[in-house]
């Protein structure tokens, strides 16, 4: 995912926005990190270039 | 626990039932998604109504007219998704009519496109609620900046990623694996936004008609987006009332994997998308399916 996406992602419970924290970075695409809520504090991951932006009750852990 | 808890209030297996429909969709990902190469033609012509070019930028019309030249059909034929990423391409002159529109505003009477003031911050965003394969990213990749894919399968968003790279668009494209219920898409972010064959996924009454309202929320003001359901007007259906059913995904080697439907009839659905946050412009039922077009509701 391009950092960018953050102006447009949020948070699924809260709505708040996301902060991008320890990314991995491969050619200015985030290919590992995590997405942070500022309201919640809830962290979602980004795996394979991919944010998993489920509520976490419906997150299934790999 | 009493069994008399009434249809559609039931929070508690949300959990159960997203993972549910996420693990389906994983199972059959590589199989759906070489069934699922074309773009519906209703989606087809809702882009290109609806799709709109930013009064600033007119590579979303000339790409437009890219699209309908390129009929959906012809994958093999080079250029036709290919646009996208060539900005700078002259459009194809088949609907030199239709042309630059967009770009004298206030010139023409004719222009129904909406347009949306974040366009020159953030661009044109697309989104499409359930993505599958992102055979409908790639039409709204052709008339946005970029298109955020949702989808609760991680295994299909990769087919798409895949495709899009394949077809040109991969830096358009933004994957994102989330839910139809609690869309992950800042409020009035979307300026066209496809949610087809997705809804009837969702087990319950109230679990759908709050996942149209979060369409509604996420939908900019002149925002517009196109929802369809399997209707009970498709002729593989006796009923005449909606209702839920099981039905069996068929894989290559003869085994079979359930999902769940809720089949809708017309009025229906109807009623559901006016029980949420939507405005319905205009409804019609098209190849045994729903379809409605919709913006948010403006109190």
């Amino acid at each position: 995912m391009k950092e960018s996406l953050l102006d447009i992602v949020c948070c699924p419970v809260d709505k708040s926005e996301l902060e991008l924290e320890d990314a991995e970075r491969d050619e200015g695409e985030v290919v590992d990190g995590r997405l942070v809520c500022t309201e919640c504090g809830e962290a979602y991951p980004v795996e394979d270039g991919i944010p998993n932006l489920l509520p976490p009750d419906m997150r299934e852990e790999a | 626990m009493t069994d008399d808890t009434p249809l559609g209030n039931d929070e508690s297996d949300a959990s159960t039932d997203v993972t549910r429909v996420a693990a389906t969709y994983d199972r059959i990902a590589d199989h759906f998604a070489e069934t699922r190469a074309h773009p519906w033609p209703e989606v087809v012509s809702f882009v290109e109504t609806h799709g709109g070019a930013s009064r600033s930028d007119d590579r979303g019309e000339e790409t437009r007219q890219a699209g309908r030249a390129g009929q959906p059909g012809q994958p093999g034929q080079p250029g036709q998704a290919g646009q996208p990423g060539q900005p700078g391409q002259a459009g194809q002159p088949e609907q030199p009519g239709q042309a630059g529109q967009p770009e004298q505003p206030g010139q023409t009477g004719s222009v129904d496109s909406p347009v949306s003031e974040r366009s020159e911050s953030a661009g044109r965003i697309g989104l499409d609620v359930g993505a599958g394969n992102g055979r409908h990213a790639e039409l709204l990749a052709e008339v946005t900046d970029r298109v955020v894919a949702v989808d609760v399968s991680r295994a299909l968003l990769q087919t798409a990623r895949v495709r899009a790279e394949e077809s040109g668009y991969a830096d358009a494209l933004a994957p994102v694996v989330g839910g139809a219920g609690a869309l992950p898409a800042a409020t009035d972010s979307v300026d066209v936004a496809v949610y087809v064959a997705t809804l009837h996924h969702l087990p319950t009454r109230a679990r759908r008609v709050a996942s149209l309202s979060e369409l509604g929320r996420v939908l900019a003001p002149d925002g517009r987006g196109l929802v369809s359901a399997w209707s009970t007007a498709h002729d593989r259906f006796d009923e005449t009332e909606g209702f839920d059913t099981e039905i069996d995904w068929t894989l290559p080697g003869g085994e079979t994997v359930p999902r769940f439907y809720h089949v809708y009839d017309p009025a229906e659905f109807r009623a559901d998308l006016r029980e949420s946050s939507l405005t319905v412009e205009r409804a019609t039922v098209s190849s045994g399916n729903c379809y409605a077009v919709v913006s948010d509701r403006r109190d």
